[in-house]
């Protein structure tokens, strides 16, 4: 028995733009989780995710004949769309929203701070210590959450990310490592937040 | 291979995507040797792993229905609209002219009124005056239309989409409908906004240009995105010799 092909995303969307209405369905749901994941990472807020999913899609709507397929694939373009879109939220609500005082380097208020040490289950569950990881990562700077949750939390390959961020892959590449050491400084503070918890970076010698 | 060297692969060490072999091993080898390197390797993979779960507990987390239905409704109008019935494509005004552009048109426009008006002069004082209707009136802001952005006289194309046909030469009609420039913008069908009125019967017209909300659509029977529904949309309204508007039609 052979296999029913499966569209491509630039045959969908070719389809879509043309009103068909089972190819945009088709679309939406192979990349509404993706859009929709990236951005509840990027700002911690399912309603900014929602909102973010719905502007990307009807942004795609309308000028989805923008779309080149040979500069990349229709996931990194829509997470590039979902990218701008999450900052433009999180600045309009930045007065709102800011929990963590961050300096320009990541420098940030610990996170243990801000999480309650009164919860019984402490870090022992999992669920507590995925919620550790998310709010470390939402108290990186954007630039390098935006990596780290492109890179690390949706698979996407260095230049895929390049083309959603719109910068060299070697930026990516330097964020990427930039933004792992802050995360780990972040984890290690969240979980020893009075010992200043040393990194092994610190102490290698690199002659 | 010293630990400045291992930083720079850690990363990729851990992500298991460094595809060469030798530096791969090279890599490992050194932590063989160096505890701290050791340990950073292992810290990387912790939290990749750490990161892993986090993506498996948010595997099922989607947008809402309420996102679909909306975005949904959204392709609907959007194809509706796209489909209206007697879609005419018009030559689209040019959006960014560059200021050098304007001034030359609006000189050239200042010359020929001035050519046009010593013509005319002259020829009124030696021919018998003309039937007013020949004459466009100028523009008038009826109650029914809101604040015209510009007006401007019927061309040949808009006389053929409002006026009576059979005035026109079937070869002229055709070939105003074919005449348009490299850009176009699309159009509705005129909407008489007088029951029972004939539009054809009518003499005198003139369009005038106009931008509505969004909702405005709705009154036609057009579709409404409620996410645009403020939004202004142009559209260009028929007024008659008495000022008042008869038709409308929506512009994207």
């Amino acid at each position: 028995m052979t296999k029913p092909m499966v569209p491509s995303d630039a045959e969908l969307l070719r389809l879509m733009l043309a009103g068909d209405e089972q190819a945009f369905t088709a679309l939406y749901r192979r990349h509404k989780g993706h859009i929709y994941r990236f951005a509840l990472l990027m700002s911690g807020q399912a309603s900014i995710a929602e909102e973010v999913t719905q502007e990307v899609f009807l942004a795609l709507l309308r000028k989805g004949d923008r779309y080149d397929p040979a500069r990349g694939s229709l996931t990194a373009y829509l997470c590039g769309a979902a990218r701008n879109q999450v900052l433009l939220l999180m600045e309009h609500e930045r007065p709102y929203v800011q929990l963590v005082e961050e300096s320009d380097d990541g420098e940030a208020i610990p996170i243990a701070q801000l999480i309650s040490r009164d919860d019984p289950l402490g870090d022992c569950t999992r669920k507590e210590a995925n919620r550790l990881v998310r709010q470390a990562v939402l108290a990186l700077p954007a630039r390098y959450r935006e990596v780290i949750v492109l890179c690390d939390f949706q698979e996407m390959s260095y230049a895929e990310a390049a083309l959603a961020l719109d910068c060299p892959v070697g930026t990516v590449n330097s964020r990427l490592h930039r933004g792992h050491a802050l995360l780990l400084k972040k984890l290690r503070a969240a979980v020893m937040p009075d010992s200043a918890a040393p990194d092994a970076q610190g102490m290698r010698c690199f002659a | 291979m010293n630990c400045q060297d291992f930083e720079k692969l850690a990363l990729a060490l851990a992500r298991n995507s460094l595809l060469d072999n030798t530096t791969r091993e090279q890599g490992l080898t050194h932590t063989e040797g160096c505890e701290l390197c050791a340990a950073r390797l292992a810290e990387e993979r912790a939290l990749l792993a750490r990161v892993r779960a986090v993506v498996a507990e948010l595997a099922d987390e989607e947008p809402s229905a309420r996102v679909d239905a909306a975005l949904l409704a959204a392709f609907r109008a959007q194809t509706a609209a796209t489909a209206s019935p007697t879609v005419i494509p018009m030559p689209s005004r040019p959006r960014h002219w560059s200021t050098w552009k304007v001034a030359a048109v609006a000189a050239g426009i200042l010359i020929l009124i001035s050519v046009m008006a010593i013509f005319w002069r002259s020829k009124n004082s030696f021919s018998p005056r003309r039937e007013e209707q020949s004459v466009l009136p100028t523009p008038v802001i009826t109650p029914q239309a809101p604040a015209p952005k510009q007006a401007e006289p019927m061309t040949g194309r808009d006389q053929v989409a409002v006026e009576q046909p059979k005035n026109l030469p079937k070869r002229v009609r055709r070939r105003a409908s074919v005449d348009s420039s490299d850009e176009a913008e699309v159009v509705t069908r005129f909407f008489p906004l007088r029951e029972g009125e004939d539009l054809t019967a009518l003499e005198n017209l003139q369009l005038v240009r106009v931008e509505l909300p969004g909702s405005a659509l709705s009154e036609v029977g057009l579709p409404v995105d409620p996410e645009t529904a403020n939004e202004p949309v142009k559209a260009d309204v028929v007024l008659g010799q008495d000022g008042l508007a008869r038709a409308i039609r929506f512009i994207r």
